[in-house]
């Protein structure tokens, strides 16, 4: 009775250590790449600012500036771009995103409209075609490697939508890596873009070949900006949400191994405790 | 020559960033030329060649579109990309050469055939950019 006790303790113990191990090289592997995916992610910051000072200083110059790209037209129907991972086992990262974007569309519908959705990474394409949504085109499998073609050829897909009036606003859903501790999902409005016009520094500038023209061509690749910019933070913040829960379970397995050792330990002890008795018995009795 | 601060950002990284006395770009409108103390400014920039002069020398680079932003302080050219004539790698231009230009045969919708378009402009600018470096 003992023994095979014993032996299913230690089977449960190897089966843990394995298991441990595999965590381990996930950690490993996931603040290998948080720190390239994180430097990336950085290294994006300074264009998208540059790029959406330069649109609102066109907008605030020109007091009858206009773009259909800032007008807000009647939002009859929003497109939301979801940026979730390609693989699980990262916590809470995909699934804090998502219910972002659901409770999102949840407001859109209330309020009588409709959305198309935009996935991309496996994890929102799996739970939005389950779901039945109105889905644009996916994209999968692309965080890792993103190039800005990459982040161009999605930005120029939108706007030829956009332009051809199917689709009111753009709205997009990401994963913002604050720090390899904390994520945090972020919900911004692309299109129309949201033009901050408060200070009024007017410098008389030139624009050629007018400031509508410059503007209308910065869109596709403010868009680009934004979403090449978006993809890379994700892409960090799911390292670091991985590196997080697999160090977590990695140090779990190791207090499973502990406790399970404890019991096994006084299983085994139990069991010459018992030997030497039977032993001893059976030589008091021969007396 | 006076020199003024010069930025180039690109979404990848901040491509260039330091002092230099001259750049000549090409504009949606023709060449353009800045020096020192230029009027405030703003230009579209379609795919193609950059000279910057630093210490009385040339140095070119080939841009993959963006726009140009000269003010008082900085002046900053935001592209999709830029690499300097010598660190282009040609084999992969005239590679993106071919299949735009096979796209650009093959495809029939208007969408499609703008974006070979632009791809096949920038390839050409890279391949012209490294000949002439």
């Amino acid at each position: 009775m003992a023994s095979s006790n014993m032996k299913d303790i230690k089977r449960r113990i190897k089966s843990v250590e394995s298991t441990k191990q595999i965590t381990n090289a996930m950690q490993l592997v996931a603040s290998s790449k948080l720190r390239k995916a994180k430097e990336k992610a950085d290294n994006s910051k300074p264009f998208f600012n540059s790029m959406y000072e330069t649109m609102c200083e066109i907008v605030r110059e020109d007091a009858t500036f206009s773009s259909i790209y800032t007008r807000k037209r009647k939002a009859n129907v929003t497109l939301m771009v979801v940026i979730a991972g390609d693989r699980g086992l990262a916590g809470g990262f995909n699934a804090n995103v998502i219910k972002l974007a659901q409770n999102r569309y949840d407001e859109i519908v209330k309020a009588g409209q409709d959305a198309v959705i935009l996935p991309i990474g496996k994890k929102a394409i799996e739970y939005f075609e389950k779901r039945k949504f109105k889905i644009m085109t996916r994209y999968e499998n692309i965080g890792e490697s993103i190039t800005v073609y990459g982040a161009m050829s999605i930005a120029d897909k939108i706007i030829d939508v956009y332009n051809k009036d199917k689709i009111d606003r753009v709205e997009l859903f990401y994963t913002d890596c604050v720090s390899p501790l904390l994520q945090e999902e972020k919900h911004m409005a692309v299109i129309p873009v949201d033009i901050q016009t408060d200070k009024t520094n007017i410098s008389l500038t030139n624009y050629e070949p007018s400031a509508e023209a410059v503007f209308d061509s910065l869109i596709p690749r403010y868009v680009a900006g934004v979403l090449f910019g978006a993809i890379v933070d994700s892409f960090a913040a799911e390292q670091a949400a991985r590196r997080i829960a697999m160090e977590n379970a990695t140090d779990n397995a190791t207090e499973m191994i502990n406790s399970l050792s404890l019991v096994y330990n006084r299983a085994r002890q139990g069991a010459i405790t018992q030997e030497i008795t039977e032993i001893v018995g059976g030589a008091n009795a021969q007396e | 020559m006076k020199s003024y601060k010069l930025k180039i950002i690109t979404p990848e990284k901040v491509f260039f960033e330091g002092e230099t006395e001259q750049i000549i770009v090409r504009t949606t409108e023709g060449d353009l030329g800045v020096l020192a103390g230029h009027e405030n400014y703003v230009s579209d920039l379609p795919a193609g060649p950059f000279r910057v002069k630093i210490d009385g020398q040339f140095k070119t680079a080939a841009i993959s579109g963006g726009v140009l932003k000269v003010s008082k302080e900085v002046t900053t050219i935001l592209a999709m990309a830029a690499e300097w004539a010598d660190e282009i790698d040609i084999e992969w231009a005239k590679r993106s050469q071919a299949d735009a230009e096979k796209r650009l045969k093959e495809t029939k919708s208007d969408f499609e055939h703008r974006l070979a378009e632009m791809k096949l402009k920038r390839a050409l600018n890279r391949i012209s950019v490294y000949n002439k470096k």
